[in-house]
């Protein structure tokens, strides 16, 4: 199965003649103000590989991949950049250092050469994070700050770290964006001291961009349980831990863990026999999905009389990483990072405006 | 600068009223500044002229202490300043005397307190003045008192040009801690995008003074790229006012003199007071600020060099540079500017549409569909200013955005129908023609529901909002026709390729939509007469489709829509339904004709000759040959079910004269008719 086809933002053929009267007139849905926009709504995919292993870890830097996996990131949505270049990450990162500089002193101009700085910006690409060859490269933004009377030899504090990235991104949505256009529709940042809104800010000034943080839903936590359960044959997932909220008064918060193996055997009781060919990718379906929590409900209420139906999912957490529903995530395990950024991506991409 | 836009002043419009005091308005013209001589020779006995010329020729050095004649002198000038201003020659005369320190500096404050020009202040005498501060002998408390007067009197200067020429040099005040404040005030008056570049200077110990910040957001607006600049947007500070010590005076004159000098009293600086905002929590909403940009792309072309649209002051300028305009960093900042709007008619750039439609977008995104806390319902006002400013955008460009359009889409199926309708509806009705394909998913279903259960203003408001998409759509595409000789297959590889036909199909599926949402809607409220003139406004239209718009495309109203029309209560609704009925007998006879005149032309299908023909029987049956049911006609009744109900002679009871509607034109003729005449009873059947 396959994302529902989505027509939007597809861009036109440009007819030189008359190119201004034939957008005047608006038939069809080609009024100059428009791209065609969203006919058929974009929905989460209903059916995704089972996630496999990825050895990111040969891809990917050392230094990178601890900074990825080790902290816990706070998710936002980005709509596309507008000429954002790889090639100029020197000049952002000399650019953010002096806007951030302006914002922390309240409005001082800075000189543009040679000022000492407390706040050094490094902007870097994340070489190998990519799973289809329109996605754009992943670029990590790091802060370090230098306190003004630290000693020359001491190394800078990293104070901030953000990534913007896109990992199997709908290629027709990415496709139909003009060229000028970068979309890493999904951004991480580890929140201190304020540093994201200026970042964010910055963006929004410099790539005509807008921010807004990305929830993760419901499903996409039922889909993280069923991702991340089905691997553990290869890598314990340890336990399934799962933080539900009941609306009773006063707020009942549930903490529901499932021992591994457990989670594993009813996992596997849902799956249905794979029909897929001995080639073909092993793919989970989203009953399947909705099966295993239906599943784990069910013993719940076995045990302790309680529907969760009545409430909602908030965090889900194993050994491969955790997730929150305020938008929170964490890697634990590098090599199933890939599966779960390709979730979220896909969850960023629904929130595009057009 | 919009300070300096209106500076140039008043022509000396009255000269007349000012040739009985010894000040004069300084002429424009050389003739009268002749006349003017003449009339001061005649008056060269005026004590003040000759105070004045006293000033003039005064020699350096003269004694202050226990000089009288000064004093008398000076307070002549002092008693013609605050009662009638003084002329730009006493001006000149004064501040010279003042600067130059002929007597000292204990005169100085004073002087400059009674400096108040009655029109103008002449330029020179400003540099003049300026030259005077670097001699060094005047105290800082004077210079700052000069400075202040400049600015005060700002707009009175009858000319800048000078005065930007010497423009570094007053540059070189900044350095000076007291003068700073000031001199940054008169800078940023002065500034211009031709000044400015060489004065960039690395105030790395200049801290944050309000002033500073001023001067330095004007020359990032003129050269971006070499200032780093955060001026949070909101507390954009102003400039002070310096005018105290003139204020009251400067008033005063000028109403006595009735003058209409724009004076700097009411100038506080050019940036733009911004409207005191509620804090709040998100910003979507916020306009960005308009900015250029700051990485530039590398121009290949030297010689064709971009000019920022916020540098962009008038729209002559906009003219001038129309093709050689650098959009903004943020696209969403054009709906900030009425300036910026007229560009944005222009722009051909789709990356730059498209930017300005994520951001669109995005706001309405977040603030009407992600909110999950009903936080739309919260920041109702600041929503409701957003979609006004939103629809008067559209309704300037003539277009709909693609991105609200999207956006409709989704919230149509989480709309309640009474948040912000008059804006939702407003937004609904710019939408682009949709292929009728589409249409009945995206539009149909989610207006069904809301239409049928809600009130009967609501469903007004739906009739209303679908007859301005149609009146919109079908002006599109008569401009359109006209532009492009029918050649309409614009997207050769979206799912939306329109052509002729495409286009009239949704046309038609719109009107055919209308007319079930309005049979349904006026039997549910009872053929409310309010709905029902919505629903004729509508018809109004569609009967003319071919005449007045050129589509090919006749459709007739539905029995549901036609028949409450005739039966109505009130005279309007009738009388409109035959207006309609006329028009649509002349489009039906023009296309005819025109079907006969050319060969391949448009089909109108014989069931929509055979409505019309069957609706225009039935009305002049009704109406003229009292003949109501009849077999075969659209509304028939049993007969012994009508011999039941009893009216007497019930075929007549819809004709002219026994229509209900018609019914007060009929006691008004009879009360005409029967005035004179004695008893004859009013009488019904």
């Amino acid at each position: 199965m396959r994302t529902p086809l989505n027509s939007v933002a597809v861009k036109r053929r440009s007819k030189s003649k008359s190119y201004r009267s034939s957008y005047r007139s608006g038939i069809g849905a080609a009024s100059r103000l428009s791209f065609t926009p969203g006919l058929t709504s974009r929905r989460l995919n209903t059916s995704r590989k089972a996630p496999k292993s990825y050895k990111i870890a040969e891809k990917v830097t050392k230094e990178q991949l601890t900074l990825l996996v080790k902290t816990e990131w706070t998710l936002s949505y980005v709509t596309p950049l507008y000429r954002f270049r790889h090639t100029q990450l020197k000049s952002y990162s000399r650019q953010l250092s002096l806007f951030i500089a302006a914002e922390k002193q309240q409005g001082l101009a800075v000189d543009v050469e040679g000022t000492q700085n407390t706040f050094r910006v490094s902007f870097s690409l994340v070489q190998g994070m990519t799973e289809s060859v329109d996605d754009a490269v992943t670029v990590l933004i790091q802060i370090h700050s230098k306190p003004l009377f630290a000693r020359q030899d001491k190394p800078l504090r990293q104070v901030w770290s953000g990534w913007l990235t896109c990992i199997n991104g709908n290629p027709e949505y990415l496709r139909s964006l003009p060229t000028d256009f970068i979309c890493l529709p999904l951004f991480c940042s580890s929140e201190a001291g304020g540093l994201t809104s200026l970042v964010k800010s910055w963006f929004q000034q410099s790539f005509d961009c807008c921010f807004s943080p990305l929830e993760i839903s419901q499903t996409s936590l039922q889909w993280l349980m069923a991702l991340w359960t089905n691997c553990q044959p290869e890598s314990s997932i340890r336990q399934l831990k799962m933080i539900w909220t009941l609306p009773a008064e006063p707020q009942l918060q549930v903490t529901y863990t499932v021992n591994a193996e457990e989670a594993w055997e009813l996992w596997s009781s849902v799956r249905k026999e794979s029909t897929a060919g001995e080639g073909e990718e092993n793919s989970i379906d989203i009953e399947e999905v909705m099966s295993f929590t239906q599943g784990l409900k069910g013993h719940f209420i076995r045990h302790f009389r309680l529907d969760l139906s009545a409430g909602s999912l908030k965090e889900v957490s194993t050994a491969l990483g955790s997730a929150k529903h305020s938008g929170r995530i964490k890697f634990s395990n590098s090599k199933y990072m890939i599966t779960t950024l390709m979730l979220l991506t896909e969850c960023a991409l629904l929130k595009m405006p057009i | 600068m919009a300070a300096q836009l209106n500076l140039s002043g008043p022509p000396d419009s009255d000269l007349s009223s000012l040739t009985d005091q010894s000040v004069s308005s300084r002429p424009s013209n050389r003739s009268l500044r002749v006349a003017e001589k003449e009339r001061r020779k005649n008056k060269a006995e005026d004590p003040s002229v000759l105070a004045l010329k006293y000033f003039a020729d005064v020699e350096a050095g003269t004694p202050l202490a226990g000089n009288d004649e000064v004093e008398r002198n000076l307070v002549l000038v002092e008693k013609v300043a605050y009662r009638n201003g003084l002329s730009p020659e006493a001006i000149s005369i004064m501040l010279e005397f003042a600067m130059s320190l002929r007597m000292g500096h204990g005169l100085c404050p004073r002087v400059l307190k009674c400096l108040i020009p009655v029109t103008v202040v002449p330029q020179e005498a400003v540099v003049r003045a300026v030259a005077w501060l670097t001699v060094g002998k005047i105290p800082v408390s004077t210079q700052v008192l000069f400075i202040k007067w400049v600015l005060t009197v700002f707009d009175m200067i009858d000319a800048k040009d000078q005065l930007r020429a010497i423009y570094g040099f007053i540059f070189s005040f900044v350095s000076e801690e007291n003068l700073c404040p000031f001199i940054c005030h008169l800078l940023y008056l002065l500034t211009t995008k031709h000044i400015g570049k060489s004065h960039m200077f690395t105030p790395e110990k200049s801290g944050r003074q309000p002033f500073l910040l001023n001067l330095l957001s004007l020359y990032k607006v003129f050269c971006p790229e070499l200032v780093t600049l955060s001026i949070p947007s909101r507390s954009k500070s102003v400039f002070k006012n310096h005018n105290m010590p003139w204020k009251s005076a400067l008033i005063a004159v000028q109403k006595r003199n009735g003058s209409q000098v724009a004076s700097s009293i009411s100038l506080a600086s050019a940036s733009k007071d911004r409207t005191n905002r509620r804090k709040r929590k998100h910003h979507h909403l916020e306009l960005p600020v308009l900015s250029s940009v700051v990485n530039k792309e590398p121009q290949t072309e030297t010689s064709r060099r971009l000019v920022p649209l916020v540098q962009i002051q008038s729209v002559a300028e906009l003219l001038e540079n129309m093709d050689h305009i650098e959009l903004p960093a943020q696209m969403g900042s054009l709906l900030g500017s009425s300036l910026a709007l007229q560009y944005l008619d222009c722009v051909q750039d789709e990356s730059a549409l498209l930017r300005l439609n994520f951001w669109l977008g995005y706001a309405l995104h977040e603030e009407l569909l992600f909110c999950g806390d009903g936080g739309a319902s919260q920041n109702s006002e600041e929503s409701l200013q957003f979609l006004d400013k939103l629809l008067s955008t559209q309704h300037f460009l003539q277009e709909g955005f693609s991105s609200s359009e999207a956006f409709l889409y989704k919230f149509l199926n989480v709309w309640d129908g009474s948040l912000l309708r008059p804006q939702i509806l407003g937004l609904l009705s710019n939408i682009p023609v949709v292929p009728s394909s589409q249409m009945g998913r995206l539009l149909f279903e989610p207006l069904m529901q809301l239409f049928f259960t809600s009130c009967v203003f609501f469903k007004c408001g739906v009739i209303e909002c679908l007859n301005n998409m149609l009146l919109k759509w079908l002006t599109w595409h008569s401009v359109y026709t006209l532009e492009d000789d029918l050649d309409i297959s614009l997207n050769s590889h979206t799912s939306i390729n329109m052509t002729l036909s495409g286009f009239r199909d949704s046309v038609k599926e719109l009107v055919d939509f209308v007319g079930r949402l309005a049979s349904i809607g006026l039997q549910l409220e009872g053929c409310h007469s309010l709905l029902l003139n919505f629903i004729l406004d509508f018809y109004t239209m569609v009967c003319d489709t071919f005449l007045k718009y050129g589509l090919p495309l006749v459709v007739m109203p539905p029995p549901g829509v036609f028949y409450p029309a005739l039966f109505a209560t009130d005279p309007v609704s009738v009388d409109r339904l035959a207006f309609i009925m006329y028009r649509y007998k002349v489009n039906l006879t023009s296309a005819k004709s025109q079907e006969k005149l050319s060969e391949q032309a448009f089909h109108i299908s014989r069931q929509t000759f055979r409505e019309f023909n069957n609706y225009t029987v039935y009305m002049v049956n009704c109406l003229w040959n009292s003949k109501m049911f009849q077999p075969g006609m659209g509304v028939q009744l049993g007969e012994e079910l009508l011999l039941k109900s009893n009216v007497p002679q019930y075929w007549k009871s819809f004709d002219l004269v026994h229509h209900p509607a018609f019914m007060s034109y009929a006691v008004d003729f009879h009360q005409k008719v029967s005035v004179g005449r004695l008893g004859v009873p009013l009488s019904f059947h």
